[in-house]
């Protein structure tokens, strides 16, 4: 193989180079977008459950009391009792879980969204510890309140005022700036769990639909393993119902609706097709630039050439091609997903997952997750997408070559 | 094979399809000799150069090249024997459009492992005989119709060939270049002494040869 010959071939034949560089790098640019899109997409959707701390939530679905005064739940968010927790604990692939009570207060004057939490426990809404304006995060064994910044400044509540929730009054230790945390579990009041467990289990009106035992709750924020979420997904509506409302990033996929979401299959159809395309764009092109050399490699084998000098190098100069080609498409991709990176991306949150009742104010709107794509390409895919373009270079040049390699001098020297 | 006789073709024959271009040709070409193959256009000349030169396989008769009998190499043999053995100039030049003078001259010692200043040193001391050492860094498309011959001389020598097989040399350049290509042949063969085994339909070029040999319908007639 003579590197300069090759050099020289790519460097005075322009026009077909150029050809075959640019319908190559587009089909890998291509293939390297729609993976990354899609990659981006499946980042996104964990974002919701991510900011929570969890992989996955859970709640069961169930009836709300008739008359709506006291302490009540949700109809998305029922009780998942002790015994159940203690089944799902020792689940293979839970790596932690979080526990929390969701409760709709009807107080005669006022309507509360009031959340129980644990306060250390870093799996679940605890993790609004960093959102946290003003005054400090509950703290551990204190009876005392966390308020929604823009419910205290909608009530006009203070640090060190009190607050009555169904005939308890908590001290205000802090205010909380919701909007900047999870959109999952929004409430208007953050209570130690205990405090929120006794609210429920002393509530008649929720007792008369859900009864509810001193350490049940009714939500569940699971750490898992990523292998694992799609079992634990199904083994967790064996122990709960086939109701069970499970969160998964799959399950905030779907609600994308982005045909890049949607499946796999088109992922992976599309990918095939659009390397599909830019192997006919090289192999077309490449097959034409070497029809128009065969009165080349005929001088190159009356010199002396042997057919697998001649083979060798084609090979090269379609391996350097398209290797140029894959490297250009990487930049090409790059220069997209810098742009893609722009695009903000809206997932919507279900309203079973952050509830409010419909008669207050934004009760009925749509909560979503705003969030800019995160597209980026992984050093793997990139990797991958140029070995790919060299492999193409490889076969093209190695199938075109051998078979031109075969033709006789003397037929293509023959009359001039 | 007669002593002094380097190349030898006995009772080639040709056949494309039902239609026979080289009917039962002898023919030898002693070392040094200059001959000179002669006839009109569709006798059969070119056929039996490339028969001869190992450019194509004949369908009868054996080929011989210092002894070596050529008929039953492979592909590749083939090849390496041209590489060693034999050079080519063409009617039409046959350079490669996007290689130099240099590098065109060059060609046939690239699969060659060899250092590429020895490879330059060769290619630029032939160029420098053809009195190109001027144009060496030019491309084909460059040079005119003589000096793309010269250039075609100086790869057809750069293995130092035993034999050099000229195919209609002069065809494509005005009667001054041509004679000034013919001059250069000519003095290969008298000062180098390698043998030429030019096809030509021009009978005044002939002249210049030792040996005419003139063929007709195929055959070989004088």
């Amino acid at each position: 193989m003579n590197l300069h010959y090759l050099m020289n071939e790519l460097y005075y034949q322009k026009r077909r180079t150029i050809t075959a560089i640019i319908g190559l790098s587009i089909g890998i640019a291509l293939l390297i977008i729609l993976n990354s899109l899609s990659m981006a997409y499946r980042q996104a959707a964990q974002v919701p459950l991510k900011e929570i701390g969890a992989d996955i939530t859970v709640q069961r679905p169930g009836d709300v009391p008739k008359e709506l005064s006291g302490a009540v739940f949700p109809c998305s968010a029922v009780t998942i009792s002790d015994e159940e927790l203690k089944k799902i604990q020792p689940l293979p692939g839970v790596r932690g879980l979080g526990k929390a009570v969701l409760l709709w207060v009807f107080d005669p004057n006022r309507a509360w969204i009031v959340l129980g939490i644990e306060q250390q426990n870093p799996v679940g809404p605890s993790i609004l510890r960093h959102s946290v304006t003003e005054g400090r995060f509950l703290e551990e064994g204190k009876v005392e309140a966390l308020v929604e910044v823009a419910y205290a400044r909608q009530f006009n509540l203070k640090i060190g005022d009190t607050i009555t929730i169904a005939n308890t009054t908590f001290p205000v230790v802090g205010l909380v700036d919701a909007s900047r945390a999870a959109k999952i579990a929004v409430a208007n009041v953050y209570l130690p769990l205990a405090e929120a467990q006794k609210l429920a289990a002393s509530s008649s009106q929720l007792q008369s639909v859900s009864p509810f035992g001193p350490n049940d709750v009714n939500l569940l924020f699971i750490k898992a393993d990523q292998e694992k979420i799609t079992w634990l997904a199904s083994a967790l509506k064996d122990i709960l119902g086939k109701k069970a409302t499970i969160g998964t990033p799959d399950s905030f996929l779907k609600l994308l609706g982005s045909l890049f979401a949607l499946s796999d299959k088109f992922n992976l159809a599309a990918s095939i097709i659009a390397i599909f395309v830019a192997v006919l764009i090289a192999f077309k092109t490449m097959a034409g630039n070497i029809a128009e050399r065969a009165r080349e490699i005929g001088v190159l084998k009356a010199v002396g050439w042997t057919n697998r000098n001649v083979v060798t190098q084609l090979l090269a100069e379609s391996v350097v091609q398209c290797f140029i080609a894959g490297i250009l498409g990487l930049v090409i991709a790059a220069i997209a997903a810098f742009a893609l990176s722009f695009m903000k991306v809206n997932i919507p949150i279900p309203w079973d997952m952050s509830p409010t009742p419909h008669f207050l104010p934004g009760g009925g709107d749509q909560i979503f997750k705003t969030l800019r794509l995160p597209v980026h390409i992984p050093w793997t895919l990139a990797t991958f997408a140029t070995l790919l373009s060299v492999l193409i270079g490889g076969l093209t040049g190695g199938l075109l070559g051998r078979n031109i390699s075969k033709i006789k001098p003397s037929e293509v020297l023959r009359h001039e | 094979m007669n002593n002094g006789t380097i190349l030898s073709g006995t009772n080639l024959s040709k056949k494309y399809g039902d239609l026979e271009v080289v009917k039962h040709v002898t023919i030898s070409i002693n070392a040094g000799e200059f001959v000179c193959l002669v006839g009109k256009s569709g006798c059969g000349k070119t056929t039996l150069l490339s028969l001869l030169s190992g450019l194509e396989r004949p369908t009868s008769g054996q080929v011989k090249l210092d002894d070596t009998d050529i008929t039953s190499a492979t592909e590749d043999q083939l090849a390496l024997f041209r590489r060693e053995n034999v050079g080519f100039i063409f009617q039409s030049f046959n350079l490669i459009p996007t290689l130099t003078a240099w590098e065109n001259v060059a060609l046939p010692l690239f699969p060659i492992k060899m250092s590429g200043d020895e490879r330059h040193r060769r290619a630029t001391e032939l160029l420098e005989k053809m009195e190109l050492g001027h144009r060496m860094d030019h491309l084909p498309a460059a040079l005119s119709g003589g000096e793309k011959q010269r250039v075609a001389i100086a790869r057809a020598l750069v293995n130092n060939p035993k034999v050099l097989f000229a195919d209609e040399p002069t065809g494509n350049l005005d009667s001054s270049t041509g004679d000034a290509i013919m001059e250069i042949l000519t003095k290969l063969h008298t000062e180098k002494g390698v043998a030429i085994l030019m096809v030509t339909h021009e009978v005044e070029l002939a002249k210049t040869a030792q040996r005419l040999i003139r063929m007709h319908d195929g055959e070989v007639v004088a």
